[in-house]
């Protein structure tokens, strides 16, 4: 699998031609703000909605490459959304990439935000350059997905500089040392919080 | 963390927008950042209207008597979704000062819901702060700027949470 670790992704280009993005947000001048910014980027298409329930509806009709959702979209929360997306066994989306919008970017909302599912977490206000960065780490960073009693998602670990203690370790891990991930350039707060949560 | 769970299953996702996006072409890095800002820049001539709106929306929901400002309540989810979408944008519109007082009208209005009591003087207060915060000459500005604005915003929000925390708020 194609996997950029020879530079930042701050250098990596995204085409986005033919990508079908689906937004979900409470606010109409929100979806007005990231539907310009996607389309600015080169997304073909940008659908909107307000609710899970147009969620649910929009996956049903069309074809959706990934998905940004707020934490807050009613009624039950981005977050609860995207555990019962990577829940559903029937889904052909359980493996869609999800972004989580919040401006709750303390560590327990982030960490839980991870703990539903998601790809990754966008703080709002958002700008262009942090969203097309984010974006861009998904493209190029593509990480294994883990399926157990507990969890349905991308693998949390991907910030982990290494096994504390030998311990966490899955049967068919190769025996080799991870280095340090080269991400994006994630805001300190938000990478005290993947390091606390990775680390917990 | 079920990560670590030896038993768990581990397999490879290379979804369909990881393989679009990594074609080659596309619009550069610099290129998109560069015209998204400017759509937003555009946007920016509907801020002030919006605003207004958003603004109205506070008010109206608003109790008209101290009787009203129960600690649940249609009014409380109306202003706390009016506050929540000036804060999710105007630092993005240009108006930093907007998203801060949002942002703390938003954890005294969350305190409110996790138990504390509603107080209208200090309420009114983040409205017209809001008000203010709108004004042309304040754009660009940051709360560092108003220091003083900050420390009391920040100090009735201390004030609201000291009523929730019984309740096992924040």
């Amino acid at each position: 699998m194609p996997r950029r670790e020879d530079g930042p992704v701050k250098d990596s280009n995204l085409n986005l031609n033919g990508l079908t993005f689906l937004v979900a947000d409470p606010s109409a001048y929100f979806c007005t703000v990231i539907h310009g910014i996607l389309r600015s980027f080169g997304a073909s298409k940008v659908l909107e909605t307000r609710d899970a329930r147009g969620v649910v509806q929009n996956l049903t009709e069309h074809r959706i490459d990934i998905l940004l959702l707020d934490a807050n979209v009613p009624p039950m929360g981005g977050l609860k959304l995207t555990k019962t997306i990577r829940r559903n066994e029937a889904s052909e989306y359980r493996t869609v990439p999800i972004l989580i919008l919040t401006s709750d970017t303390r560590a327990t909302t982030v960490k839980n935000a991870r703990d539903s599912g998601a790809n990754m977490v966008v703080a709002k206000p958002l700008s262009p350059s942090s969203l097309y960065d984010r974006l861009a780490w998904i493209a190029f960073n593509p990480r294994n997905f883990i399926d157990c009693e507990t969890y349905y998602g991308p693998d949390r670990r991907f910030k982990i500089e290494g096994y504390p203690g030998g311990v966490g370790r899955r049967k068919g891990d190769l025996p080799v040392e991870i280095s340090e991930d080269t991400g994006p350039a994630l805001s300190q707060d938000e990478i005290d919080n993947l390091l606390k949560f990775t680390r917990g | 963390m079920a990560d670590n769970n030896p038993d768990a299953k581990v397999f490879p996702v290379d979804s369909r927008f990881q393989q679009l996006a990594r074609r080659p072409g596309g619009i550069p890095r610099a290129q998109a950042i560069e015209r998204a800002q400017a759509g937003i820049d555009d946007i920016k001539q509907t801020f002030g209207d919006w605003f207004d709106k958003e603004l109205d929306g506070i008010v109206v929901a608003l109790p008209h008597d101290e009787k009203g400002y129960a600690k649940t309540g249609v009014w409380l989810d109306v202003v706390l979704m009016h506050c929540r979408q000036l804060r999710d944008v105007g630092t993005t519109m240009g108006h930093e000062l907007v998203t801060f007082i949002a942002g703390n009208f938003c954890e005294v209005l969350e305190a409110i819901k996790a138990g504390a009591e509603p107080n209208p003087e200090l309420i009114q207060l983040h409205v017209e702060a809001l008000r203010m915060s709108k004004q042309e000459r304040y754009k660009s500005t940051t709360p560092a700027d108003f220091p003083e604005l900050s420390s009391g915003l920040h100090k009735l929000l201390s004030l609201a949470k000291a009523g929730s925390e019984p309740q096992g708020g924040s």
